[in-house]
């Protein structure tokens, strides 16, 4: 026999030992009682608990908690625990075939019918109550056992996928009393009548910048509003409505206001925390800034309020925090798949140097950042650094002399427009690097004027979809513009701030009712990849916080009217 | 996009989906078990160290191999199936090393050698239990040549695969099974 599986007969046995123990002492006066010998906890130490036990697998001992899965594996609580399935907020997920159903007391204590109270006859609330079996309310002692024995009130027994947890009593009353506070009384900035977002706007932010990044969103919360206000004088559009969205979401008006931060960034945590106080708001939509964002995050985090999709150069790296959904990891991410690509093609360089020119300018150390941190993972030499100060032209001779006393196998150039200068006199050059590559966002608009004997010799980080490939999305782009002048706009931001509103209509018709910020960033989580305008591809995930992740390596084509031409896929590993 | 397109759009998919889960619900009790042909594609992934691996090489070898697919922010098919890898390895202790575990991501974007690193060390890989990622592309051919593409990590399905030692084929096995049924089906292919 297994040895997991005696580890499991001993452990069922204890289960049924631990059962009649908690039964017994329900019948008595104080619920869950904790052992006598336990000091008494407050309320703000019992959640924190609650909390690790719930996302981090971690007993209040410290140890890791033991749960098996399938009826027999044992597996650490350090592995996965009830945040892997049952999500953030505790309102459950759904992938692919499988899905686990909310653990929130609100939700457990209430019999689960086959329908969603008020949303009978909406299609989607349909499909997803009658996925899961009814049964009654949980109590107390049921929703012990369910999580003991995996048995839930019904006499069925779940441990398919939901495992079994070997808990204390006192841990078991710690980890019901965190469920019970789970998507529990619905977010600030949810009223009947009202959800209300805002979105911040760093002053000085060149205006048409502003005005894309706003009117995609302001668009869609216009659409949104008129289709309320028609449904309340129409019946046909009401029927239509309630399908769609269900009575509540469409009774509900949106709002936007601007949050306008003015002055240093060291003084905008003040400025929000008034903004704030003075209007709730469920969470923060786009925003935009052309260089701090910081200040803006850690607000959002502290408060746990949610962001979605930032327009920002410089978004912060962070692998554990949550609150803010950027659309990339900005500038960086372009230095960083050049480590990926260089990397790639390493064995063709036979040792020899490679060297990195970098701006000391915010965008110049971002990339040159970005490339440093993948590259010191690949293991691979360090590179030679050389660094432009400020004022300081990368001259013809300066490139020269990098050639000729560094001979490197590759050169990287993290400047500007007026860095192309140095390349003129490339083409007659011995030597010459194998690879030079520069990022394509920093040179902008100038890498379509590259002069042709300089165009094969020339490599770029383009961290989107190619122009050519992207100009099917025009017409979607523009139909949140009606009457409007597309050319009056960022076209980039137009599109990013596409992305947000789409995001937004499809977060909230997902989460059912459920308006709790945790599961406005659980349901985008689960959503499918997605072919958006300007990004290859986007991708979700819990804690997925950056949601494209690629870049190519291109160069520009021959002819009079050039086009970018791939040189590498969107993601290189 | 109006909002009235979008949101068509959007129950349009919500009803395929449930859709799907329903039907699979009922099939969920007993895992379903195939025998499939595979001609593993010529590419090269990267591993949880960040090494290039030639999959065919990896693959193609006298040792016992066991495939499934999976990435790292996956919710409930991934702890099912990883704990089952996992378990795998407790079970044949010292002999652990021996057989390959290969788990293929089918979030080649967010899944990088790091995370990869992480995601093993959560679950106590031993050596033998490779994490693979790699290109879009490359990794699609392999899904597809185990006929087990997902166009999007929604799609999703615990699948797994046991490699037979006699004859080079695959054991196709579909469902969320228990460890035990794990071991057996490996027991049955030649594993020991
Ligand atoms: C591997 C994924 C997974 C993990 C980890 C997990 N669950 Fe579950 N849980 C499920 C699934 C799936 C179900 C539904 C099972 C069924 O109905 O057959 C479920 C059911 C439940 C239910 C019953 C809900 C109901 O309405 O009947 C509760 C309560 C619950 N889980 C709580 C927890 C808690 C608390 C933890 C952590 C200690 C946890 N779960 C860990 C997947 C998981």
């Amino acid at each position: 026999m297994m040895r997991s599986s005696q580890t499991f007969t001993v452990f069922m046995t204890k289960v049924a030992i631990v059962h009649v123990v908690v039964l017994l002492l329900l019948a008595g006066a104080p619920r869950f009682s904790g052992a006598a010998d336990q000091p008494a906890l407050s309320a703000e130490e019992a959640y924190r608990l609650g909390e690790r036990m719930y996302r981090e697998g971690i007993l209040p001992s410290g140890e890791p908690m033991q749960a098996f899965v399938n009826g027999d594996v044992p597996v650490s609580g350090t592995s996965f625990t009830c945040v892997s399935c049952h999500l953030r907020s505790g309102l459950g997920s759904i992938e692919g075939q499988v899905s686990a159903p909310p653990t929130n007391g609100r939700l457990l204590y209430l019999p689960r019918e086959p329908y969603i109270k008020g949303y009978e006859h909406v299609p989607s609330f349909h499909n997803y109550a009658v996925y899961f079996q009814p049964r009654p309310a949980y109590t107390d002692e049921t929703l012990a056992e369910l999580i003991t024995s995996g048995v839930d009130p019904t006499g069925r027994s779940v441990i398919k996928v939901m495992p079994i947890y070997d808990l204390e009593d006192r841990d078991l009353e710690i980890l019901i009393a965190y469920l019970k506070t789970l998507s529990d009384k619905t977010s600030p900035g949810v009223s009947e009548s009202e959800i209300k977002f805002a979105t911040v706007i760093v002053e000085g932010t060149d205006p048409v910048a502003v005005e894309s990044m706003l009117a995609p969103v302001e668009f869609g919360i216009a659409r949104k509003n008129s289709l309320t206000n028609a449904s309340a004088a129409n019946p046909r559009v009401a029927r239509m409505g309630y399908n769609m969205l269900g009575p509540d979401l469409l009774q509900k008006k949106f709002s936007l206001s601007r949050w306008v931060l003015k002055g240093p960034s060291s003084t905008w945590r003040a400025q929000l925390d008034a903004y704030y106080q003075a209007e709730p708001v469920f969470a923060l939509l786009g925003g935009i800034s052309e260089g701090d964002w910081e200040p803006v995050h850690r607000f959002c985090e502290e408060n746990r309020i949610p962001n979605l999709l930032p327009i920002v150069d410089y978004p912060v790296i962070s692998d554990n925090d949550w609150y803010t959904f950027y659309f990339s990891r900005g500038v960086r991410q372009e230095g960083e798949a050049a480590a990926r690509y260089l990397h790639g093609m390493y064995d063709l360089f036979s040792g020899r140097a490679i060297v990195q020119v970098s701006r000391d300018s915010r965008k110049g150390n971002a990339l040159a950042d970005g490339f440093r941190a993948i590259w010191a993972d690949t293991g691979h030499p360090a590179v030679i650094d050389i660094f432009l100060k400020e004022g300081e032209q990368f001259s013809q001779q300066r490139l020269q002399e990098i050639i000729s006393e560094l001979k490197p196998a590759a050169l990287i150039v993290w400047d500007d427009a007026a860095a192309l200068e140095a390349f003129t006199g490339l083409p007659a050059l011995a030597d010459r690097p194998g690879l030079i590559l520069a990022s394509g966002t920093y040179v902008g608009k100038a890498l379509w004027t590259i002069p042709e004997p300089l165009r094969e010799l020339l490599s770029f980080t383009y961290p989107y979809r190619l122009p050519q490939d992207d100009i099917r999305f025009d017409t979607l782009a523009l139909k949140v513009l009606p009457g409007k002048k597309y050319s009056d706009y960022d076209q980039k931001i137009i599109r990013q701030s596409y992305i947000t509103n789409e995001l937004l209509g499809n977060a909230l018709m997902d989460m059912r009712g459920e308006y709790y910020r945790d599961f406005f960033f659980d349901v985008i989580a689960m959503m499918a990849d997605e072919y958006y305008p300007l990004y290859e591809r986007v991708g979700f995930g819990p804690g997925q916080r950056y949601a494209s992740k690629g870049c190519f390596i291109v160069q520009l084509g021959k002819g009079e009217n050039p086009q970018l031409e791939r040189r590498s896929e969107w993601v290189t590993r | 996009m109006g909002l009235r397109i979008i949101l068509t759009i959007r129950i349009f998919t919500i009803l395929l989906v449930i859709f799907c889960l329903t039907g699979a619900e009922a099939g969920a009790v007993k895992y379903e078990r195939s025998v499939e042909s595979v001609t593993i594609p010529d590419v090269v992934l990267v591993n949880q160290q960040g090494d290039k691996v030639r999959l065919k090489s990896l693959l193609e070898t006298d040792q016992p191999v066991l495939v499934d697919f999976i990435y790292a922010t996956c919710t409930t098919i991934c702890p099912i199936l990883s704990a089952g890898f996992a378990n795998l390895q407790r079970e044949l202790g010292p002999e652990a090393a021996k057989v390959r575990l290969v788990s293929f991501t089918i979030d080649p974007e967010n899944d990088t050698p790091g995370i990869m690193q992480e995601y093993l060390d959560r679950y106590q890989a031993q050596p033998g239990w490779d994490f693979l990622t790699g290109s879009r592309q490359d990794i699609d051919r392999v899904m597809k040549a185990f006929n087990a593409y997902f166009r999007s990590k929604m799609d999703h399905q615990p699948l797994s695969f046991i490699r037979s030692q006699e004859d080079g084929k695959w054991i196709r096995l579909y469902g969320l099974m228990s460890s035990s049924d794990l071991m057996k089906e490996f027991q049955q292919t030649g594993g020991k």
